[in-house]
C-alpha cells in the first residue's frame, strides 16, 4: 500500500484565510494526522457547513462537501450511514456548530456514528465580519453587541461531555504536535469524536484569544496528570472553558460501546443470507380479510 | 358505516374491502374519527364496484348505523339520499319511519337486531360487526366467497371457539338478509373480465414500496401526519435490502442525511408534509446547486405544524415549485391515486438520478391514507435509471461539473478513486472549486436549467381523456383528478363533449402540452383543492389559459363532488349554445 505524506492531502487551492488566521495551522496539522492514518484521499469524505473555517475541505484532496450553515453534521451522518467504509470528517466554526447547528449536537452524540468533528472555535463570527458568537464571553463588544454581550457563552466541552460523547479533546495551533496527536486519536476512536480547536481569528477576535495570549495560559491536561478515563474529572475541568485553556484529551471512553455502524451491520447481516427480491415487494399488499 | 369506538367499524370496513379485493372488485375505503383519539365515534366509507373506483365520495348506496347519535356526527361525510338502503340497529328503538335524517326518505330501511344476533351466535356483542358483514354479503354479494375463510384466518390465533362463533355470526347475517330480501335486487355485478385478485394498500405504503423497488437504500425523516407511514413502512422493510432508516431530530437533519447518502452514491429519500417542507427548503436548494439526486415526498395537508393536519389539501404546489432560494428548477410530480403512486415514485427516482436533481412528489392526505385496490403491477415493465457515473477516461483529470451538451455531467462519489471533488453550496467552477465570478454563476445557472429541457414535454406524464376536439376542458391533479375523471364519465353518459387533462408532472410547466389541450377549448375548469387554485395560477404564469377556463377550487376538508362538477359542465354547454358568459369564477380574492 502506498505510504501517503501530508502533501498528498493538500489540494492546489490557495486558502483565502487572512494571513495569521489560526485555521492555517489546523489545515497543516490535519494533513499530517491524515498521513499518519494513511487512508487514500478518495476514501475520505470531509464535510463542513459555512464560515471561514468551513472552507477547509476544499484545501484537502479528500472528497469535500461545503454544505450550508449549521448542517454539516446531519449530512455527514447520512454519508457515513450510506457508506460505513468511508472515513468521515466534519468541520465547523463555533457559530456553525454551536449556534445554528446546535440542535444536532445531542443527537449526533446519542447515535454515536463514527465521525470526527473538528470545531474551529474563535469565539467570533469571522466570515460575516465580526458578530457575536455563542462562545463569545459575556461583555464582549462586537458589531452586533455594541454595548457588550448580555449573555453567557455556551460551553462546548461541557455540552459534549454531558450529552455523553465518548471522545472529547481540545487543542490549539500553537501546539501543532499536540493538536495532530488528538486529531489522529479522535479519528482512530471507534465512535463519535469531538475536538474543539482554539483557532484564533486574527481579524475580528479579541486580543485575549490570539496565539500570543494563548501561549501564556495554555496548560496540558497530560502534564497535569489528568486521567482521560475519568469522565467526572473531565467535566470539572471542562467547567473552566473560557477562563483556563486546557489542551489534550478531556475524556476518552476506555470501553467504547459498539458504534452505530456496528449495530447496523449486525442488523443487515441477519438478512444477508437470503435477501428478498425487490420485484416481489408488492406481494406485501396481497389482501387478506 | 358509523358507530362508537368499540363497534369495530374500521375493522369491518377493512375486512369488507379485503374481501372485495380478493373477489376481484375495485374498491376504496376512507375512515374518519371523532375528536377523541380513542373511544369516540368512528366511521368508514367503502366504495366497491365492478368498474375502477375513481373517487371515494358521493351519496351512500348503503348506510349502516350502529347507533344514530354517532352516525349523525359525521354529517355531510355520510350523506343519505332517497336511493340509499339504510340498515340500523333495532335496539336503538328508533322507528323505521322516524329516522333522524332531516326529511330524507330512504328507498329501503332495515331495522335489524344486530346485537341480539351477535350475542345469540357468538355469545358476545363484539361480533356485531361480523353480523353486519354477513348482512352486506347477503344483500349485496360482496364477501360471500371469501369472508368465511377470511374469518378462520383472522381469528385463528384466538382459538376454535372464537372462530366458530364469528362464523355463526356471519352466517346469521347472511341468513337474515336472505329471509328479508330486497324488493329490487341490489347485488353487485361481477367484476369486469372476471376481475382477478387485486392488491390492497394505501398511498403511503405503496410509495415506500416503490422507493425500495427503485433501489432506494436510505431514508432520513421526521414523523408528521399524514406522511409518517412512509418512514414506518421503510423501517419495517428497507433493512432487509441492506438499506437504512434514520429518524432524525428534525426535518432539516432528515433531508440533510438523505442528501449526504446521495452524495455518497446511494439513492435516497425523505418524506414529510407542508410544515416539514419549509424546514427542508434550504437543503433542497443545496441539492439543486450541488446537482445531487434526491426524492422528497410531501403528503399535503393544510397550514403550519398546527394547521389542518388530518384533512387533505393541494395547497403546497406554490411551495413545491418556488420555495427554493436563487434561480432553481425542481421537478414536481403528483400521483392521482394509490396505484399510480407506485409508478410516480419510481419515476421520481428515475428523474432524480438522470437529471441529478431533487424531485418533489406531491401526494396528499387523501391518497396517502385511503385504502384502495390496485390492479397488479408488472414490475418487470419498469426501467430503473442510475445516475451517470464517470468512465475511466473521464476520471483522468476529472471535472465534476463539466459543461456538456445535455447539461448533465458525470458524477462520482466518495470511495471512487480519481473522482475526488468538492461538492458545494458555493457557486463553483467546472471542477467544483469555489468561485464568486458572475460570469461562471450565469453559465452554471444556464447549465442547471438547460439539462431539464427534455423533461418538460414528456407527454407520458400527462393523462388525456375524453373527446380530443371537445369545446369543454377540465384540468385537475392529485387525488382530485379522480373526481374530475368521474365527472367526465357522467358528462359523457349525458352526451356532453368534454375532455380532461391530468398533469402528473406539475413543474416545470409544459407550454406546448397545455396549449395543445386548450386549442379546442372554449369553456373549462381547473378543479383543485386549494383556496388559491394554485395549479391554475401556476399555469397562468407560464402560458395563457383561455379566459373562460376558470377555477373550481376549494380549501381542504370540503370535498369537491363529481355531481357538482357535472353541474358546472352542463351550464357551460348551455352557455356555449347561447354564447353567454358562464358562471363567474369562485371567489378567489
Ligand atoms: C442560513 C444562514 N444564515 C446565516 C448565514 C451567514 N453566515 C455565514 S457563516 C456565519 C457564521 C460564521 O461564524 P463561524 O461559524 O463561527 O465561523 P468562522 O467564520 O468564524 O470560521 C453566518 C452567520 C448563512 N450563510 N446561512
Ligand atoms: S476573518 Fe478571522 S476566521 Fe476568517 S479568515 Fe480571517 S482571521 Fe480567519
Amino acid at each position: 500500500m502506498k505510504i501517503h505524506t501530508a502533501n498528498d492531502y493538500k489540494s492546489d487551492l490557495k486558502p483565502i484565510w487572512c494571513p495569521g488566521c489560526g485555521d492555517y495551522g489546523v489545515l497543516t496539522v490535519l494533513t499530517r494526522a491524515l498521513a499518519s492514518i494513511n487512508r487514500p484521499p478518495h476514501e475520505i469524505a470531509f464535510i463542513s457547513g459555512i464560515g471561514c473555517s468551513s472552507r477547509i475541505p476544499g484545501y484537502t484532496t479528500a472528497y469535500g462537501f461545503n454544505t450550508v450553515h449549521g448542517r454539516a453534521l446531519p449530512i455527514a451522518q447520512g454519508i457515513k450511514l450510506a457508506n460505513p467504509e468511508l472515513l468521515v470528517l466534519v468541520a465547523s466554526g463555533d457559530g456553525d456548530g454551536f449556534s445554528i447547528g446546535g440542535g444536532h449536537l445531542a443527537h449526533v452524540v446519542r447515535r454515536n456514528i463514527d465521525l470526527t468533528y473538528i470545531v474551529m472555535d474563535n469565539q467570533i463570527y469571522g466570515l460575516t465580519k465580526g458578530q457575536l458568537s455563542p462562545t463569545s464571553r459575556q461583555g464582549l463588544k462586537t458589531v452586533s453587541s455594541n454595548q457588550g454581550s448580555l449573555e453567557e457563552p455556551v460551553n462546548p466541552l461541557l455540552y459534549m461531555l454531558a450529552f455523553g460523547a465518548g471522545y472529547v479533546a481540545q487543542g490549539t495551533p500553537i501546539d501543532m504536535a499536540g493538536l495532530a496527536k488528538i486529531i489522529e486519536d479522535g479519528i482512530r476512536y471507534p465512535g463519535f469524536a469531538f475536538i474543539n480547536v482554539q483557532s484564533p481569528c486574527i481579524t475580528y477576535g479579541e486580543a485575549e484569544s490570539q496565539m500570543k495570549a494563548q501561549k501564556e495560559k495554555v496548560e496540558s491536561l497530560e502534564k497535569m496528570g489528568h486521567d482521560p478515563a475519568d469522565r467526572l474529572r473531565a467535566m470539572a475541568l471542562a467547567q473552566e472553558y473560557g477562563t483556563k485553556l486546557y489542551t489534550g484529551v478531556f475524556y476518552r471512553n476506555p470501553a467504547p460501546p459498539p458504534a452505530h455502524g456496528e449495530r447496523v451491520a449486525q442488523r443487515h447481516a441477519a438478512y444477508k443470507a437470503s435477501p428478498p427480491v425487490k420485484g416481489d415487494i408488492l406481494k406485501l399488499f396481497t389482501p387478506s380479510v | 358505516m358509523a358507530g362508537s369506538g368499540g363497534d369495530g367499524i374500521v375493522s369491518a370496513g377493512e375486512s369488507l374491502i379485503a374481501a372485495a379485493a380478493m373477489e376481484g372488485y375495485h374498491a376504496m375505503m376512507t375512515k374518519s374519527f371523532g375528536s377523541q383519539i380513542r373511544g369516540g365515534e368512528s366511521s368508514c366509507r367503502v366504495r366497491v364496484s365492478a368498474q375502477p373506483v375513481l373517487n371515494p365520495n358521493g351519496t351512500l348506496h348503503v348506510a349502516v348505523a350502529f347507533n344514530w347519535e354517532d352516525f349523525k356526527k359525521f354529517g355531510a361525510e355520510l350523506p343519505v339520499g332517497p336511493q340509499t338502503v339504510v340498515i340500523y340497529e333495532s335496539s336503538t328503538g328508533v322507528a323505521p319511519d322516524k329516522l333522524p335524517l332531516e326529511g330524507i326518505k330512504p328507498a329501503v330501511v332495515f331495522s335489524v337486531p344486530i346485537e341480539e344476533l351477535a350475542k345469540k351466535t357468538a355469545e358476545t356483542d363484539k361480533a356485531k360487526n361480523i353480523v353486519v358483514l354477513g348482512l352486506l354479503a347477503g344483500w349485496f354479494g360482496v364477501g360471500r366467497q371469501t369472508m368465511v375463510a377470511g374469518i378462520h384466518k383472522k381469528f385463528a390465533k384466538k382459538g376454535p371457539k372464537i372462530v366458530e362463533g364469528n362464523e355463526r355470526a356471519f352466517n346469521a347475517g347472511v341468513e337474515y338478509a336472505e329471509t328479508h330480501p330486497l324488493k329490487e335486487g341490489r347485488k353487485l355485478a361481477a367484476p369486469v373480465g372476471g376481475g382477478g385478485t387485486k392488491l390492497l394498500t394505501d398511498g403511503n405504503d405503496i410509495c415506500a414500496a416503490a422507493a425500495i423497488f427503485a433501489g432506494c437504500t436510505f431514508f432520513g425523516g421526521y414523523p408528521i401526519t399524514p406522511s409518517s407511514e412512509i418512514m414506518q413502512f421503510l423501517d419495517r422493510e428497507i433493512w432487509k435490502y441492506g438499506g437504512t432508516v434514520l429518524q432524525a431530530e428534525d426535518e432539516i437533519a432528515g433531508v440533510g442525511a438523505a442528501l449526504g447518502a446521495s452524495f455518497a452514491g446511494k439513492k435516497s429519500m425523505t418524506a414529510t408534509s407542508g410544515p416539514g417542507m419549509s424546514l427542508k427548503t434550504e437543503i433542497l436548494g443545496l441539492a439543486s446547486i450541488s446537482e445531487l439526486p434526491l426524492v422528497c415526498v410531501n403528503v399535503q395537508r393544510g397550514g403550519p405544524s398546527t394547521g389542518v393536519p388530518t384533512k387533505s389539501e393541494q395547497s403546497d404546489l406554490f411551495q413545491a415549485a418556488f420555495s427554493a432560494h436563487g434561480d432553481c428548477l425542481r421537478p414536481v410530480l403528483a400521483p392521482i391515486n394509490v396505484g399510480d403512486t407506485f409508478g410516480i415514485t419510481v419515476e421520481a427516482f428515475n428523474i432524480a438520478e438522470h437529471y441529478q436533481t431533487p424531485v418533489i412528489v406531491l401526494s396528499d392526505q387523501e391518497i396517502s391514507q385511503r385504502k384502495e385496490t390496485v390492479v397488479p403491477i408488472d414490475t418487470s415493465a419498469f426501467q430503473l435509471v442510475e445516475r451517470r457515473r464517470p468512465t475511466e477516461a473521464e476520471l483522468v483529470d476529472y471535472s465534476r461539473f463539466r459543461f456538456t451538451e445535455s447539461g448533465i455531467s458525470p458524477v462520482s462519489h466518495p470511495g471512487m478513486p480519481g473522482g475526488n471533488y468538492l461538492a458545494s453550496g458555493i457557486e463553483h467552477n467546472e471542477d467544483g472549486s469555489p468561485t464568486a465570478g458572475g460570469e461562471m454563476h450565469a453559465k452554471m445557472n444556464e447549465k442547471r436549467f438547460r439539462k431539464f429541457a427534455p423533461l418538460k414535454n414528456r407527454r407520458d406524464l400527462f393523462l388525456l381523456e375524453g373527446d380530443a376536439d371537445a369545446p369543454i376542458g377540465m384540468v385537475s391533479w392529485g387525488s382530485v383528478a379522480g373526481v374530475a375523471m368521474e365527472a367526465l364519465r357522467l358528462a359523457q353518459a349525458e352526451g356532453l363533449q368534454v375532455k380532461l387533462l391530468v398533469p402528473k408532472l406539475l413543474y416545470p410547466i409544459s407550454e406546448v402540452i397545455y396549449q395543445d389541450f386548450f386549442a379546442s377549448v372554449k369553456r373549462g375548469l381547473f378543479i383543485e383543492q386549494s383556496h388559491q387554485a394554485q395549479l391554475y395560477r401556476l399555469v397562468q404564469m407560464f402560458t395563457s389559459i383561455p379566459a373562460r377556463v376558470q377555477p373550481l377550487a376549494k380549501s381542504g376538508s370540503n370535498p369537491i363532488l363529481p355531481v357538482e362538477v357535472l353541474e358546472r359542465l352542463r351550464s357551460m354547454v348551455l352557455s356555449i349554445q347561447s354564447n353567454q358568459p358562464n358562471q363567474p369564477a369562485a371567489e378567489l380574492e
